[in-house]
This record gives C-alpha cells, sequence and structure tokens, in this order.
C-alpha cells in the first residue's frame, strides 16, 4: 500500500518516542555535517543510504539523479525492468516527490534531491507498512540534506576541476614562458658573438656557457677548429673520410642535430662547398630539449661565421688577382703602391715575376696546380700575390729564393706532376713588372726550347741569351742566322729528321767532344762524324776555326733566342 | 586539572572522565585525530591505552613518536598498543563479551592510576565490530557500559568510527551511548545521551 505522508500519532508521543525522534534529529544533523564536509558524491550516497534504516523502519531502494541516471541501486531497483519503470513514474513525479509503484511494495515513495539550483534527482524508499510522519519527515530532511550535499560536492568537483584547468595552463604558461626565456638567452648570447666576431672559439665557448656540454667545432674533414670545456682528446681523434661523408650527408638530410657516437652535431652549411660541424660531447646522452636548441642556434651563427670568413677570404683573394693583373699589364706606381698597401702587402722591396707551368695528375681538379704553387710560395715563404694565366701560374714575389727548391715544392703539393719556372730580373719599382714578366717568360721559353728535364730557369742567368732577347731589331739577328745556319736549316726542313742544325749546335756546346756530343744526342759515334761531314760539306764552313766555330754557336744560340721570343720552337 | 589537560586537538573542551565518539571519514581522518590524542598523552606522561584495527602498528608507532622513543614507553608501561584481534576480537573466548572488555579495561586502568600515573586516556578503533559482531546491538551494550568505568577513573576514551565502514546508519545509536561527540573539529555535548542503567531500560 502506497499513501501521502500521514500525520497519525501525532500529538501522542510519549517522552521516550519524542527523546529518540529528537535523537535521530540529531543523528540526521551530524549525518548532514559529515555529508557537507565529505565532498564526494559516492561517499554522501554511502552515508545517506545507510542512514535511511536508521531514520525508520524502511529500506532505500535507489537513487536516481535526472542527469546521471541511477546511482545507488538496491533491493527491487537491481532489477532493470523494475528502473526502467521507476524512469517512467519518475518523469511525472512533481519536484516535491510523492509516491510511486513498484511491485509487491506496500510503500513506495520518491523523495526529491534539492539543491538551491532546484531540484536534480530523486531517493526511493521503500517499507513494508506507511511509515509514521515523523519518519516521513526524517526521510524528506535526509534527502533533502543529501541533496544540497551532492550540489555542494558537484561545485566542488566543478571548481577542483576548473582549477585543475587553470593549474594546467599555469603549468604549461609557465614551461612556455621559461622555453621562451631559455631561447632568448640562446639567442642574445650567439647574437653577442655573431656581432662580436669572437670567431669559432667563441660559438664553442658560448655554446658550452649555455648548454655545460663540452663543445667542438671542425671542419668539413673532421679536422679540430675550436674546442670549449674539459677533457679535450689530445692528440685530436680523425675519423675516415669515408665515414666522416657519410655522417655529413645524414646530417644534411635530416636538417636538424642528430647523434654520433657520443656526440649531439648539427652541421651548419651556408653554401654546398662551405661545410662546418658543432657537436656537443654528451656521452651519456643528457642533452634534452634546451640543448638541441642552443645548438642548432649555434649551428646558424656558426654558418654565418663560415660564410664571412670564406666571403672576406674570396674579396682578400680577388683583390689580390686583380692587383697582380694591374701590376702585369703596367700601371702607375702610386695608385699600385697603395692598392698593394691597402692590402697589407709591401709592395716597396725589390720582387721578381716568376712563371709556373705545369701538369697535375689526371685524378686531381683543375685548379690543383695553382694551388699546389700557392701552398709552396707559402710554405717557402715566397708570397702571396698570385694569378692563374691559362696553364700557368704567376706569382709576384719579393723573396730571393732558391728558386728549384720552390719548383720541387710546388711538385710535393701534387700526388703526381710536372713544373718547369721561368724567373723574371727584379723590379725596383711597380712598373717594372711587366718587363719583369716578360723575363719571365723568356726564360721559360728558352728553357722549352732548349728541351732537356723541367727546371727552374732564371733570366738573369741566361748569358748571351738574356742579350740577344733584349736586341729590339729581331731582323738583323734573323739575317745573322740565316748567313751562318741557312743553308743547314733548310736541309733540316727538306729532310726530316737529318738534325744537322741540332747536332752542330750540340757539337759546339760540347766544345768539340765527339764522346759527349754523340752522348747527348744518343747517336752512334761513327753517326755522329758522318752528320759533321755533312755539315762541313752543306755549310761550306771549317767548324774548326775558332771564329767560324764562335759566329756557329752564336748563331745557333740566336736562333733559340728568336724561336723563344716569338713564341715557336727553333 | 582540566586547564592542565591537552586533548592533542585545539580549542576542545573535554573534561575528565569523557567518553567521546568520533565519527570520521577513512583512514587519512583517523590519523588526524589518533595520532594528536595519543601524542598529547605521552607528552603530557599520562597512561595511554590504544587499539587499533590494523595488524600491523609500525605506521602509528611512526605517527606518534613525535621524536620521542616509542619502545621505552612501551617498556616502561605509560603505553599499550593493541590491535582489534588481541582485545575486542580475543576476549569472551574469541566471541565478544561486553563484561569480559569492560574487564580489560579495568585491569589496564586500575593498576595505572594506583601505581603513579595522574591520568590516563584511551582510544579504540570500532571497525572490528563490522567483521565480529553480525548485530550491533552488542556493540551498543558496551560502548553504554564502558560509561561506567569513566565515573571510576576519570579517564578520557575516544571511540573511533569510520563512516566510510559503518555508513551513516550507526550515528543514531552511536549517539545514545556516547555522552559527547568529536565531529568536524568540535566537540558537541550530546543531550540525547542515555545512562548505562537509562540505556538497558530502553533496551528492556
Amino acid at each position: 500500500m502506497t499513501g501521502a505522508p500521514s500525520s497519525a500519532g501525532a500529538g501522542r508521543d510519549t517522552g521516550a518516542e519524542l527523546r529518540a525522534r529528537l535523537s535521530n534529529l540529531q543523528g540526521l544533523l551530524v549525518l548532514s555535517m559529515k555529508m557537507t564536509e565529505s565532498g564526494d558524491e559516492q561517499r554522501i550516497l554511502h552515508l545517506a543510504t545507510t542512514a535511511v534504516p536508521s531514520l525508520g523502519r524502511c529500506r532505500l531502494h535507489g537513487v536516481h539523479l535526472l542527469n546521471g541516471g541511477w546511482r545507488t541501486m538496491a533491493g527491487p531497483c537491481l532489477d532493470a525492468e523494475v528502473r526502467s519503470d521507476l524512469e517512467t513514474q519518475l518523469a511525472v513525479v512533481s519536484s516535491a516527490g510523492g509516491a510511486v509503484a513498484i511491485r509487491r511494495e506496500a510503500w513506495t515513495w520518491a523523495f526529491p534531491l534539492r539543491s538551491i539550483e532546484g531540484h536534480f534527482g530523486f531517493m526511493v524508499v521503500g517499507a513494508d507498512e506507511q511509515p509514521p510522519e515523523s519518519d516521513q519527515f526524517m526521510l524528506r530532511a535526509l534527502a533533502q540534506q543529501t541533496g544540497v550535499a551532492l550540489a555542494n560536492a558537484r561545485r566542488y568537483a566543478h571548481e577542483r576541476a576548473s582549477a585543475a584547468e587553470l593549474q594546467q595552463a599555469n603549468a604549461a604558461l609557465a614551461g612556455t614562458v621559461a622555453a621562451l626565456q631559455r631561447s632568448k638567452r640562446i639567442h642574445d648570447r650567439l647574437t653577442q658573438v655573431a656581432t662580436a666576431t669572437e670567431g669559432q672559439p667563441g660559438i664553442a665557448q658560448a655554446v658550452h656557457e649555455l648548454t655545460g656540454y663540452p663543445v667542438v667545432v671542425e671542419d668539413r674533414h673532421g679536422n679540430l677548429r675550436a674546442w670549449a670545456g674539459p677533457d679535450r682528446p689530445e692528440p685530436y681523434p680523425k675519423e675516415s673520410q669515408a665515414h666522416r661523408e657519410q655522417m655529413l650527408r645524414r646530417a644534411q638530410a635530416d636538417a636538424r642535430p642528430i647523434r654520433e657516437g657520443d656526440r649531439l652535431l648539427a652541421v651548419a652549411s651556408p653554401r654546398r662547398d662551405v661545410v662546418g660541424v658543432l657537436a656537443l660531447v654528451d656521452p651519456a646522452g643528457t642533452a634534452g630539449e634546451a640543448e638541441l636548441v642552443a645548438l642548432e642556434h649555434g649551428a646558424t651563427v656558426l654558418g654565418m661565421e663560415l660564410a664571412r670568413m670564406r666571403s672576406l677570404a674570396e674579396t682578400e683573394l680577388r683583390l689580390r688577382r686583380d692587383l697582380v693583373e694591374e701590376l702585369l699589364a703596367g700601371t702607375d706606381d702610386r695608385s699600385a703602391l697603395a692598392r698593394a698597401e691597402a692590402l697589407g702587402y709591401d709592395l716597396e722591396r725589390p720582387h721578381r715575376v716568376l712563371v709556373a707551368e705545369g701538369a697535375t695528375g689526371r685524378r686531381e681538379g683543375e685548379d690543383a696546380f695553382f694551388h699546389a704553387v700557392r701552398r709552396a710560395a707559402r710554405d717557402i715563404g715566397a708570397g702571396s700575390l698570385l694569378v692563374a694565366r691559362g696553364a700557368s701560374v704567376v706569382l709576384l714575389t719579393g723573396a730571393e729564393l732558391p728558386w728549384e727548391e720552390l719548383r720541387v715544392a710546388v711538385i710535393s703539393w701534387m700526388s703526381q706532376g710536372i713544373c718547369s719556372m721561368g724567373v723574371g730580373g727584379r723590379c725596383e719599382r711597380p712598373a717594372d713588372f711587366p718587363r719583369s714578366y716578360r723575363e719571365a717568360q723568356l726564360a721559360l721559353r728558352m728553357q722549352r726550347s732548349a728541351g732537356g728535364d723541367q727546371r727552374a730557369t732564371v733570366f738573369d742567368d741566361l748569358g748571351v741569351y738574356r742579350i740577344l732577347g733584349d736586341v729590339r731589331d729581331t731582323d738583323a739577328v734573323q739575317r745573322f742566322v740565316r748567313h751562318w745556319l741557312g743553308a743547314l736549316i733548310d736541309y733540316d726542313e727538306g729532310r726530316g729528321g737529318a738534325e744537322l742544325v741540332l747536332t752542330l749546335d750540340r757539337y759546339l756546346a760540347y766544345g768539340g767532344n765527339y764522346d759527349a756530343t754523340a752522348s747527348a744526342l744518343k747517336v752512334h759515334r761513327s753517326t755522329l762524324k758522318y752528320r759533321l761531314q755533312r755539315i762541313r760539306e752543306i755549310s761550306g764552313h771549317d767548324i774548326t776555326d775558332p771564329d767560324t766555330a764562335f759566329n756557329l754557336q752564336l748563331a745557333s744560340r740566336a736562333r733559340h733566342t728568336l724561336a723563344a721570343v716569338r713564341g715557336e720552337h727553333p | 586539572m582540566t586547564a592542565t589537560l591537552d586533548f592533542g586537538i585545539p580549542g576542545l573542551d573535554i573534561a575528565p572522565g569523557d567518553h567521546v565518539c568520533a565519527l570520521y571519514m577513512g583512514a587519512a581522518e583517523r590519523d588526524e585525530i589518533l595520532f594528536p590524542y595519543l601524542t598529547a598523552g605521552l607528552r603530557s606522561g599520562d597512561k595511554v591505552i590504544c587499539i587499533v584495527d590494523q595488524e600491523d602498528t609500525r605506521a602509528v608507532r611512526a605517527g606518534i613518536s613525535d621524536g620521542g622513543d616509542i619502545d621505552a614507553c612501551i617498556q616502561s608501561g605509560q603505553l599499550q598498543l593493541h590491535t582489534s584481534a588481541d582485545t575486542y576480537k580475543a576476549c569472551g573466548g574469541g566471541s565478544f563479551c561486553t563484561d569480559d572488555m569492560i574487564d580489560f579495561w579495568d585491569d589496564s586502568l586500575g593498576p595505572a592510576m594506583s601505581g603513579g600515573f595522574r591520568f590516563a586516556r584511551v582510544v579504540g578503533e570500532m571497525s572490528w565490530a563490522l567483521s565480529s559482531l553480525p548485530q550491533l546491538d552488542e556493540l551498543s551494550l558496551y560502548e553504554s557500559e564502558y560509561n561506567r568505568l569513566s565515573t571510576r577513573y576519570g579517564q578520557w576514551g575516544l571511540c573511533l568510527y569510520d563512516l566510510e565502514r559503518f555508513g551513516g546508519g550507526i550515528i543514531v545509536d552511536v549517539l545514545k551511548t556516547h555522552p559527547k561527540i568529536l565531529l568536524g573539529g568540535m566537540v558537541l555535548d550530546n543531550p540525547h545521551y542515555l545512562s548505562p542503567d537509562e540505556f538497558r531500560a530502553q533496551r528492556s
């Protein structure tokens, strides 16, 4: 049987009953306090549901929240069908609560759960008979207190969640601010390095200070350029070229720092042909995000530094090349001296022009001969004003050197190759350079004309060739050559391979010594005798006569000189 | 004398002989009541008798040490640290008996008070009853009878009820047998307290 809360029995209670009722009320008050301070939905529902039997001869069937469904289920409410039926009934029960029906239950009542925001659920209680009004009042009060406690708990949970979200947001914000501050500190420090042009040691030192790890800067080939921090290895180890190239390719493909052994490294490559490596020595692998940022920033600054250095080097090289070109072409002294001074080069001391010609091995690059001359000149102290002209290299040197030693040094810088040199006369002032250049070229041609091994030929040492080279009227020289050697030259030209002029030249050069001449010409003594006989017959000269021999020798050297001056083969 | 007694929780007005029921939820809340109460008793030189539910009392010892030597307190007899298993559950030959348990308190408090302790405080955690007493009526009877000891020895008695385990239904029964309630950091006088005789009369 179900029915409205009854007023039966009111006003007829004994003192003991009243005392018991007051005791229940105090119990409810205590319960309310515990539920309110609990702040947890499960705890509140546990206290409320377990308190129901103690407040009257009733039992709790379930607690149903409008936006949360069933939270506590007991007795018939364990049956899903019963719950479904009850939900249908609760949908039409007013917010003040009311009777609901459950099969085989005599009395069932839905007490409203309320808060200041309104009604939000029901506590469904059943009994074998309708409880007295005082018990129903206690149950209504319990439901009301439970509702308030639940609403408070929900509000508290919501606020706690909001606070947690705020805390989370604050933590994320603090993390972002810290990361930005770290990034700014890194940026500021490395910008300072870049603007102060502290170079590669400055970059290594800054990244070391920012990360605490030892920092190394290497060139493309793995050569140490700078180290900052403790434990620098001595000697500095060097990996194989193949392994190095493989590592560089991997780092450039990843476009971010990579781990290589005990190091975390980034590649700085402002241009394809310019490569530097910045690495943190981190054997324990403890470097984190902040260290990565510092390394990447550091690599960027290293790239700028490498580009700056390369640009400076190229500019200086270009200025030096321009100066050399102008000096060789002829320029006024004042302009040349001013430009040399701007380059920090002392052009006022005596110089010579040196022309080197050579060839390198097939595997070496186009510039290999130029770099070999540059390096040899640097090593031996021959100066750094040089320029490539076709297959030859022109060096302006202010040093007086054992030139053969310089030539050998050039060859040593090539894996395989040859080199010959011509050294011009002294230049006392810039306007002398074109002359010295011509002399160097002439010396080189004389060497080529004379044949034999490559060597360094100094114009000053050319003797009669030097005088012949200075003669302006080459036609007169030509006539002199024709007068003494014309018949032999024509015979040689008409009969390829006769070599009568060459045989005469060698015979006179060796002072008429048959054995030495035959050996130099690599012919048999009888062949030499035959050729000398033919020379006498064709030229009509007595080559044993001293005056005739002198004129023949002079004509032979004049012929070489003319060929050298004209750039021809005699 | 009252002014000199320290319950361990500031601001509480508790007189000698008070039998207090503490209603709490969960172990952390229990420790917030239990540890200061015991620590203050040891510090004051009181006779202290404690019964907790857990078999392993190391956490309790650690919680009340306050830099002092707990072993020394036990050896001197100032502190008796028991478990429910060796007291409530053991009395009556393994089936709880109110009289036996009252005798236990009598045997503990009597010699202590005559032996020189100026004051005694006891505390018992009551969750053992949930597993050992099918009907909680016997527990209520025991709680009521305990009040007779309070007038005899003037000790403080603190009963710990975990509402997470007992639920809300225990409250009404507990109110009838404890003259004071410790709730939310306050001690409330309980006007609905029934003396042992009144309680027995109501039961019959």
